[in-house]
């Protein structure tokens, strides 16, 4: 029971929530860029939100399936067929064996995910499916997916249908403004510095992939020319010396000796997840208090 | 110690703001602390030269009460010996057609590559971090006559398992990698074996004494020479 691989497409790569407790030794989170859409697809499929998922970079993907199962292709809104006959996302679709799913072009938003009912049966890597090749662990060989891959699933011919509410489905635009935690080093950051940051309009550059996104725009300083090596949690932002902010992902490094300012809210780099290149971003500041009652209200959409 | 806000779900606890061995010692004491608690709300715990960073589970704790948990817990830290940390031999090939540097480390000490091959394997170093590839360990202090900066441009490729030497820091690179540290020498030690999963051989709680070993032996344990 499996889907074949007809065409891989440039970088599509199985993830689930990330690996995580292995930090400690150099090991990233790594994981899904986009929680929002990743769980609303293993909700709509009754999946475990720990399931894995295929995330989708670039369009092309078309998958074989020789039995039957169930999935939902959430995030970026693409050209989604089941032979040939064009599907909407963001809803469960049962698959029969022959059937071939295409993932054409995508539309907007950055990153579409696949589900399949229970996940892809894969062996997992320290407690988890995410890929990440620099480490080369997770996936099917600790690499994107490759033509003519198989992705085992367990044939489910039971009879799920959901679809999520229309008006939950985000739009992704060019404009996004992401929550800041000022946090970290943010003392070193003057007054003057930290009013520029908040007021300035920063453009994604073609830096940005699952270990970062780099920001320009106007140059913010520190006092500090860099600090002792320390751990950096998702989301962070790190300022280095050109002053350009750079906004550390899934796969970031462990550790980095670059000055932050604060972090960004988990949950805004879930959108962050989905800006094209050129896309614009502002930062406003949250408080500690507002940002993790909004962490538990996202988190507790998911929770059956 | 200072705890400070690090994302929404993470904090981090600054032992200190210069590098020293008495602050390793404390972030390594506490970080023993924390692991010993077996508290699956404490997603990750990360320790580094003076820092140790927290992730929490937020549905079990808020922001304060984090703070006052590890307040409480840490108050009364008792650091413990150096010599209760684990020494590890490492055995290393100090050959020039692996140690592509140690003939430039040792002009620009004005010694002989002997003498940087004697300094460099007599001393027990610590581990101060570990990070940027798995099982990369940051260990220190190099004697500092044998001090060497980065190399100006990074090599595109430092086989694993290379021994190398940047400032006063030393390492094994545990997987091929681009890197500018200088080259002194290589092992066959696996410091991130995939199919131990977590038993990586090494830990900030480690101490680490390099061996220098012939070519035969180290060839006899599986090394290659091939850069």
């Amino acid at each position: 029971m499996s889907f074949k691989v007809i065409k891989a497409g440039i970088f599509a790569t199985l993830q689930d929530r990330g690996r995580f407790s292995f930090t400690h030794l150099g090991v990233t989170n790594s994981g899904v860029m986009d929680e929002y859409a990743t769980l609303t697809a293993h909700q709509l499929l009754n999946n475990d939100l720990n399931d894995n998922i295929l995330e989708i970079t670039f369009s092309n993907v078309e998958l074989q399936a020789n039995d039957t199962t169930t999935i939902c292709i959430t995030g970026a809104s693409c050209k989604f067929t089941i032979n040939d006959e064009q599907k909407s996302t963001w809803q469960t679709h049962k698959i029969q064996k022959g059937d071939t799913v295409r993932i054409g072009k995508i539309l907007e938003g950055q990153r579409v995910y696949l589900a399949v009912k229970n996940g892809f049966d894969i062996p997992k890597e320290f407690g988890s499916n995410s890929t990440t090749i620099k480490e080369s662990l997770g996936g099917i060989s600790g690499v994107q997916i490759k033509n003519n891959d198989i992705l085992p699933y367990a044939k489910y011919d039971g009879k799920i249908i959901n679809r999520w509410k229309e008006e939950h489905i985000p739009k992704y635009s060019s404009e996004l403004t992401l929550r800041v935690l000022l946090s970290y080093q943010e003392n070193s950051f003057s007054v003057t510095e930290k009013e520029k940051f908040f007021n300035s309009t920063y453009t994604v550059t073609p830096d940005f992939n699952r270990m970062a996104c780099k920001l320009k725009g106007e140059a913010i300083e520190s006092s500090l020319d860099g600090i002792i090596s320390e751990a950096i949690t998702f989301g962070s932002i790190q300022i280095p010396k050109d002053g350009q902010p750079i906004i550390l992902l899934k796969e970031r490094q462990t550790i980095g000796g670059y000055p932050k300012i604060g972090s960004v809210l988990s949950i805004d780099c879930f959108k962050l997840a989905q800006m094209k290149i050129g896309s614009t971003i502002k930062f406003k500041e949250i408080d500690i208090t507002t940002a993790q009652e909004k962490l538990k209200d996202f988190y507790s959409t998911f929770i059956h | 110690m200072e705890i400070k806000l690090a994302s929404v779900d993470s904090v981090i606890i600054y032992f200190s703001d210069t590098i020293s061995k008495k602050t390793s010692l404390e972030v390594k004491s506490a970080y023993k602390l924390l692991k010993s608690l077996g508290d699956k709300n404490l997603i990750e715990i990360v320790p580094s030269y003076t820092s140790i960073l927290i992730t929490y589970d937020i549905f079990k704790y808020n922001f304060e009460e984090i703070q006052s948990f590890l307040k409480k817990l840490l108050k009364d830290l008792k650091t413990e010996k150096e010599s209760a940390l684990e020494i590890i031999n490492v055995d290393v090939y100090y050959g020039e057609e692996v140690g592509l540097d140690l003939k430039r480390v040792a002009d620009k000490a004005n010694i002989s590559v002997e003498e940087v091959i004697e300094i460099h394997s007599s001393k027990i170093y610590d581990v101060f971090a570990i990070g940027f590839l798995p099982g990369f360990a940051y260990m220190a202090t190099v004697d500092e006559r044998i001090v060497t900066s980065r190399l100006e441009s990074p090599r595109k490729k430092i086989p694993k398992g290379s021994v190398a030497i940047a400032d006063t820091q030393t390492a094994i690179y545990p997987q091929n990698s681009p890197g500018g540290w200088n080259i002194l020498g290589k092992t066959t030690f696996e410091l991130f074996d995939k199919t131990l999963e977590s038993l990586s051989p090494i830990t900030i709680e480690s101490r680490i004494k390099f061996n220098p070993i012939s070519k035969e032996l180290f060839l006899k344990q599986g090394g290659v020479l091939e850069f």
